[in-house]
């Protein structure tokens, strides 16, 4: 079975952007964009994530300046299961948390979850590349399709079979 | 027995299709270690969690969602988590508030 970022690969899911002075808000939406070129989630979608992170604060960006922009399954405009990768040269500021932490992220997993079957898979595989620290930094330099497929051949995850 | 053995466990993120479910893989992790079996472990959102976290024994949560279970009860812990896939994090919360043998 395909891993989650060969299939990232394959579909054509992925963007490298530059992110200097690009807001959260906008970054939310750029990392969306390749789901919406082949129609797995609509123009509007990002904004549901947009409101969501303005409402519960920045609590999805995680350790490693990983940022994991989601909504609930079957949003109004999810339309396919998927991962919105991106990777960002400069950091996006997502401002300070309630508890005084600075939440900024370079790497972007933006989901939507239609099927659960699949949507549980691409988590159970996400939270292992997320704990996998070489893999992380490798894809945080990431600037090609061909960089994300050769970080995760460098840098497997163990557990994933 | 360990402790938690047929406990009620649940966790909650805001939207219960993406923190809460990595949340729940970590904990199933540490339950494997300890060899605990719990009689029910699943996710769901914090509004839905809010209500119906009374009917369990233990809540995780990322931290920034403990206010919405302020009240639930005594009989309820609730567990706030920084990193929400740590299973290091979950497994020194648990032998924190003592429920790991």
């Amino acid at each position: 079975m395909a891993s989650v970022l060969q299939n990232i690969v394959e579909k054509k899911h992925y963007r490298f952007i530059d992110g200097e002075g690009v807001s959260w808000q906008e970054a939310v939406r750029l990392s969306a964009e390749s789901l919406v070129a082949d129609g797995s989630v609509s123009e509007d979608y990002y904004k549901q994530i947009v409101a969501c992170i303005e409402k519960f604060g920045p609590y999805v960006v995680f350790e490693h300046n990983i940022a994991m922009p989601h909504t609930t399954e079957n949003a109004t405009g999810a339309f396919k299961t998927g991962i919105g990768f991106m990777v960002s040269k400069h950091m996006i500021d997502f401002g300070v948390d309630e508890f005084g932490d600075k939440k900024e992220a370079n790497l972007f997993f933006t989901l939507s979850a239609v099927n659960p079957e699949e949507h549980m898979n691409n988590i159970q595989q996400l939270s292992f590349i997320f704990m996998n620290e070489p893999l992380i930094d490798a894809l945080a330099q990431a600037r090609t399709p061909e960089d994300i497929l050769a970080a995760e051949a460098k840098f497997p995850c163990e557990e994933m079979e | 027995m360990a402790k938690l053995d047929g406990k009620r466990l649940l966790a909650c993120c805001a939207n219960g299709a993406g923190s809460s479910l990595m949340m729940e893989n970590a904990i199933k992790k540490v339950l494997k270690k300890y060899n605990i079996k719990p009689s029910e472990l699943r996710h769901c959102a914090v509004s839905e969690g809010k209500s119906a976290a009374r009917n369990y024994d233990l809540v995780f949560c990322a931290r920034t969602f403990v206010k919405n279970f302020e009240g639930v009860g005594a009989n309820t812990i609730v567990i706030p988590l920084k990193n929400v896939m740590s299973d290091k994090e979950i497994e020194a919360a648990l032998k924190e508030a003592d429920l790991l043998d």
